[in-house]
């Protein structure tokens, strides 16, 4: 081999901690774009192809009770592919021998073995129930602690329970795909619905269309052919839903994710391209001694040059060597857990193509561009120079102005502002000043590091407010259930009735009856637009704190008029109060009167609001309703949960038929679960950030220490202990980190802004206030604290261990 | 916070003496083997000396000078600076924070911080060992530098100042901490003749004040102005007065004389040569006095001439070849140390070294014709 292929191997094996260093650095930005490539990769082909594999429906019609011949209407319709029937029940469930009520959606189906839409996969035991057998959904079992063979307690109606036996764990993508806050699923044979006290009919259909399963225009023209159909033979259409069938329900969701976490990445490449810039710029300082020898002794411009290029590629095929296997393994981890998360199965591991060519391409170009600076400038150093031992300075050494020497603005800053305190007899001790101006003293290579750190930061207290500004968000919903406790009856029930036996019970304040019922909002052709809950509480109920947007709330003397949330904003983008709407209400149309648009959480489907004394009048139920909010005394989560029990239970003995009962927090419990893995997937990039922050730190303090071994040698020579020493090399890497916070903060608010629009966006289709909270600010601080003292205590213990006679040898 | 002290040296190190090394060996090994640089070196430095320390280059005598400030640990032997054992049972931390207080440290390249003023600099290793009160350590690293010329340039940066300021800068740091032992390592090496010389003053008003230093050095000119000039040659330290005696010897000829030396005491009044006897040794007095004795003619003694330290005796006899043409006694009320060399390695020596034998010759020369005309007044008194 030749000396100088020679040298490049011993740089290479002779300084591992320095290789380690710069492999690492190239590592971790190829093996984030690996993982969050590979993930889209595998996310975005696998959710929409799985999703399609089970064959969903297109329409999911909610309906009345209906049967067998009305169900052969469906399957005859024009345009309908396949056509199932099933009975949706929710019932609260428990384990054998526990305390704990769980709310499941049981579904009945005719018979498993006919099953074409909605397909059932199995996970583990049988696949079909028989009669008072039943199978769940693996999801339930995060819920609940059963198996295959235990039996399941379902509560009844009449309160009494009856119990089926679990014979199998299936997965069902398709039935709750565009809800990941519904309840889990169950399911039974028709057989078995009078063992739970329901009729042996049907109240959902789903269809799949003949043809056009990706046109959602043709989608809706079927349902709504579907509907009409329906309501002439006297079946009312509750609610539809139209989906394409390769088109995942929440692909745009996961898509806008996505595109977050690629945003990211890509970011996560730029900062780690600062950190190999960083240290192949130490190594070229720390190489041109031998490059002036190498020079002295007639090596040329070029041959100094691909010295150095293979050096930089030897560490782009060491990096890639680590990150592309472990690249791959995070990609397909991640894509799992977003896929178990949104109920959806992946395809199984594989490499993925593209993710593998970024992977090469970032990890081979990104050293090179790098590295390119450096190299070419120590290619071309005179031999004088580079012999001369005057090119690792400092970059703001004094430099000759007019025939004499001037510091830099930030040291005379600096010296001037130390002069202004010690006037005013503050001084501080030196080792802090050394500290302190060490800091500024390679300010190419101080901004790279703050660049890394501050953008971590950013990010990551941007995610803490983004949490915070969705949380916020979702606790909106608080405004409009007031109530601790929601009971909802079998039949209707007079308000004064349950007022004055709800108020018997100890820790009730308020009983109040509502009313609901839902509506299609219809485009002015008749079309559906859009299915909407209305809900009916007393127009002066203190239990709805709306938040308008524009116009009114709703009015004791409203006759057709509504409240409705801004998800009407969609498909009526110019819905202004004083509008009018079609809309189709127990089957008839007829023209309503929107008086506000308010905000609301919208996963759910659109919501309007009318009041009771309107609503309760077509219904045929004044002064009487199935749902009753109740307001206690004190208004905890578990207090709650206690007097939704304690409500349960007397009703019960009293003889009410209860449908459920329900603590108001439980379902911002779910949503704000749901959300939080959202955020989780950010934080996790988030932290990947702030560790090639922390990484750049501890890259810039070794380097720094490695220059500044002969000052390290002058301290001990004068009397710095190891303490001493260490100190001034953590002090500098916290005052990088306090600086790095300083601009975090600032940096922070306009990332805030723009992840929370995303994601909003990609969540409730629209922007949501931006709330900021001071507790991603103190996480990071104490964070970034922390890792600037990780960062540094490495190269601080190696500079206190340095002996003088070893740093100043050289002289 | 608990300070950690190097352990005092035994009752039988010399409380006189600031420095003790004993048997100081020092060996480096790399991949071409081991070189021992120090070779059993003992040496001895008082308080209030002012001492050189001379050698070419790879001699030793940074390494000397490493062993000495605790920079360096010898490999094997003892190290005794100030009254404690500096190498045994204390961390190399300690030892940093032990020499912050006990010793000051000039370096060639004056090894300013150069992210601090002067003053600054000056103040910091009052910082590292806490010693003065924090308010009144801008004070007294005015005071220093006010006394090294400096106190115009207090607020400056290192790199803003000339060499000599730098190392006047240094020297206001090495006595921060106001140490009775300041060891400087070239201090003149990279300034001009008059800033030497302002540096040489400062370290004579430090000898006058008590302090010991404790100078490396190439320049004969400051060597002149030391107590002592220690020279070390292949990591070993000469004879003193070898080196003081024979001055113009090479140093590799100085350390030969060194080995074959032997070391010789006359009471008062002992006769070292007796006139007409043969001599087969070169004499070199270390301490004391020796009288150069004829007889007139009443037979009565007279004094040709008196030496001191630093010169010899025998020479004319051993360069003539001759028998002893005069008495040499002891003289003063103190026994004489002398170094004795044998004749053989005397004349091998001076073979090998034409300017050593011409200044000797010169003096034997001179010698003789003084011994002639004394010689002739006894031969008249005949």
């Amino acid at each position: 081999m030749r000396p100088r292929w020679r040298k490049v191997l011993h740089d290479l094996w002779d300084n591992k901690a320095r290789t380690l260093l710069v492999v690492f650095s190239i590592a971790v930005g190829v093996f984030s774009i690996g993982v969050i490539a590979g993930a889209y990769q595998v996310i975005s082909n696998d959710m929409g192809v799985s999703y399609a594999a089970n064959h969903p429906a297109n329409v999911e019609l909610r309906l009345e009770n209906f049967d067998e011949d009305i169900l052969s209407t469906v399957r005859n319709a024009q345009g309908v592919g396949e056509a199932e029937a099933r009975r949706v029940v929710n019932f609260r469930v428990q384990e054998v021998g526990s305390a704990q009520w769980v709310s499941l959606d049981v579904v009945a189906l005719e018979d498993f073995d006919k099953n074409k839409v909605n397909l059932l996969v199995p996970v583990l035991g049988a696949v079909t129930a028989d009669k008072n057998e039943v199978l769940l959904e693996k999801d339930a079992l995060k819920k609940l602690d059963v198996k295959v063979g235990d039996d399941l307690v379902f509560e009844l109606a009449d309160g009494l329970t009856k119990k089926l036996k679990i014979v199998g764990i299936v997965q069902d993508v398709s039935t709750g795909a565009g809800d990941f806050l519904a309840p889990p699923f169950a399911y039974i044979a028709l057989k078995t619905l009078p063992t739970l006290r329901q009729p042996e009919l049907y109240n959902r259909a789903f269809v799949t269309v003949a043809e056009g399963g990706e046109d959602i225009d043709h989608i809706r023209e079927v349902g709504g052919d579907l509907t009409d159909k329906l309501e002439k033979n006297g079946v009312t259409v509750v609610r539809t839903r139209s989906s394409e069938t390769h088109k995942h329900p929440l692909g745009d969701t996961v898509n806008a994710i996505l595109g977050i976490l690629l945003a990211l990445g890509i970011l996560i490449v730029f900062l780690s391209s600062s950190l190999i810039a960083n240290t192949l710029s130490a190594l070229l300082s720390q190489h041109l001694r031998h490059i002036g020898v190498i020079k002295l002794v007639g090596g040329r411009r070029n041959q100094v040059f691909s010295m150095y290029f293979t050096l930089i590629m030897a560490f782009a095929i060491l990096a890639l060597l680590i990150a592309v296997p472990l690249g791959g393994v995070g990609a397909y981890s991640l894509a799992s857990f977003i896929a178990e998360t949104l109920r959806f199965n992946l395809l199984g591991y594989r490499i993925v193509p593209l993710a593998f060519l970024i992977q090469i391409a970032v990890g081979l170009l990104v050293p090179i561009v790098a590295g390119l600076a450096p190299v070419i400038s120590g290619s071309r150093i005179t031999v004088l120079r580079a012999l001369s031992g005057d090119v690792a300075g400092d970059e703001n050494k004094p430099h000759k102005q007019g025939g004499q020497e001037h510091v830099s603005w930030l040291d005379a800053l600096l010296l001037r502002l130390t002069h202004i305190f010690a006037a005013r007899g503050i001084h501080f001790p030196r080792p802090f000043i050394i500290s302190l101006r060490n800091t500024f003293r390679r300010r190419g290579r101080l901004m790279l590091t703050l660049f890394t750190l501050t953008m971590g930061g950013a990010i990551f207290i941007a995610v803490f407010n983004v949490r915070v500004t969705l949380h916020d968000y979702i606790g909106s919903i608080q405004n409009y259930f007031r109530a601790d406790v929601t009971v909802d009856f079998d039949e209707p029930y007079r308000l004064r009735e349950v007022e004055q036996f709800g108020l018997q019970v100890e820790g009730v304040q308020q009983v109040e009856g509502w009313q609901y019922t839902s509506i299609e909002l219809l485009y002015p052709d008749g079309t559906v637009a859009e299915n909407s809950f209305v809900l009916a509480p007393p127009a002066e109920s203190k239990l709805v704190t709306p938040l308008l947007t524009a116009g009114r709330w709703i009015r004791k003397d409203d006759v057709r008029k509504l409240a409705i949330s801004e998800a009407a904003l969609v498909p009526f983008p110019n819905l202004k109060p004083g509008d009018t709407v079609q809309i189709k209400i127990d089957g008839r149309k007829e023209t309503w009167e929107v008086v506000g648009i308010f905000k609301f959480v919208d996963q759910q489907g659109m919501v309007a609001y009318a009041p009771y004394e309107y609503i309760s009048q077509i219904s045929n139920l004044a002064n009487q309703s199935y749902s009753f909010r109740v307001v206690a005394d004190r208004h905890d989560r578990a207090y709650q949960d206690m007097m939704a029990e304690r409500l349960d239970d007397y009703f019960r003995e009293q003889g009410f038929k209860v449908r459920k009962t329900e603590s108001g927090l439980s379902s911002m419990d779910t949503a704000s679960e749901s959300l939080d893995i959202l955020v989780i997937f950010l934080l996790i990039m988030a932290i990947l950030t702030a560790i090639v922050g922390a990484m750049g730190l501890t890259g810039t303090m070794s380097m720094n220490v490695m220059e500044r071994t002969r000052e390290i040698g002058i301290m001990r020579a004068i009397g710095a202990d190891d303490r001493a020493v260490m100190r001034t090399v953590l002090a500098e890497g916290l005052v990088i980190g306090f600086i790095s916070f300083v601009l975090a903060i600032f940096l922070s608010i306009p990332f805030t802004y723009a992840l929370s629009d995303i994601v909003s966006s990609a969540v409730f289709q629209t922007p949501i206030k931006v709330v900021f909270t001071f507790l991603g600010y103190a996480i990071w601080l104490g964070l970034v604290l922390l890792l600037s003292v990780l960062g540094s205590i490495l190269p601080a213990r190696n500079a206190a261990r340095l002996t003088i006679r070893e740093v100043l040898s050289y002289e | 916070m608990k300070t950690i002290s190097p352990r005092p040296a035994t009752p039988q190190f010399d409380s006189h003496a600031m420095i003790e090394l004993h048997g100081i060996v020092k060996r480096f090994s790399n991949a071409a083997g081991v070189f021992t640089v120090l070779k059993g070196v003992d040496l001895t430095i008082n308080r209030g000396e002012f001492v050189s320390i001379v050698g070419k280059s790879g001699s030793g005598k940074s390494t000397l000078l490493n062993m000495v400030t605790g920079i360096d640990h010898p490999t094997e032997g003892q190290v005794v600076v100030n009254g404690s054992d500096i190498y045994t049972g204390i961390t190399e931390s300690q030892r940093s924070n032990w020499r912050g207080k006990n010793l000051g440290i000039v370096f060639q390249f004056f090894q300013l911080l150069p992210m601090l003023t002067l003053l600054e600099n000056v103040m910091l290793p009052m910082d590292y060992v806490n010693l003065y009160d924090f308010d009144e350590r801008p004070k007294r690293a005015m005071e220093l530098l006010t006394l090294v010329g400096l106190e115009k340039f207090a607020n400056k940066l290192p790199m803003l100042v000339s060499t000599g300021q730098q190392q006047l800068a240094a020297i206001a740091r090495a006595m921060a901490c106001d140490p009775p032992l300041l060891v400087a390592d070239e201090p003149t090496g990279n300034l001009d003749t008059r800033s030497a010389d302002t540096i040489i003053q400062l370290f004579e008003g430090f000898v006058a004040q008590g302090k010991t230093v404790v100078m490396v050095t190439h320049d004969p000119s400051l060597t002149s102005r030391t107590h002592r000039n220690i020279i070390i040659s292949d990591g070993e330290i000469i004879n003193e007065a070898v080196s003081k005696c024979l001055p113009q010897l090479r140093h590799r000829h100085m350390l030969q004389f060194t080995k074959i030396a032997e070391d010789r005491i006359y009471q008062p009044g002992e006769t070292i040569i007796a006139r007409d006897q043969p001599v087969d040794y070169f004499f070199m007095i270390r301490k004391g006095g020796v009288e150069v004795i004829l007889l007139d003619k009443e037979n009565q003694e007279y004094i040709v001439s008196s030496l001191g330290k630093g010169e010899f005796f025998g020479d004319v006899e051993l360069l003539n070849g001759g028998k002893a043409i005069a008495n040499v006694r002891a003289s003063g009320n103190a026994p004489v140390e002398v170094v004795a060399i044998p004749r053989a390695d005397f004349m091998n020596v001076i073979n090998q070294s034409p300017i050593t034998a011409e200044a000797i010759g010169k003096i034997v020369q001179k010698r003789l014709d003084d011994h002639r005309i004394a010689d002739h007044r006894s031969v008249r008194a005949n």
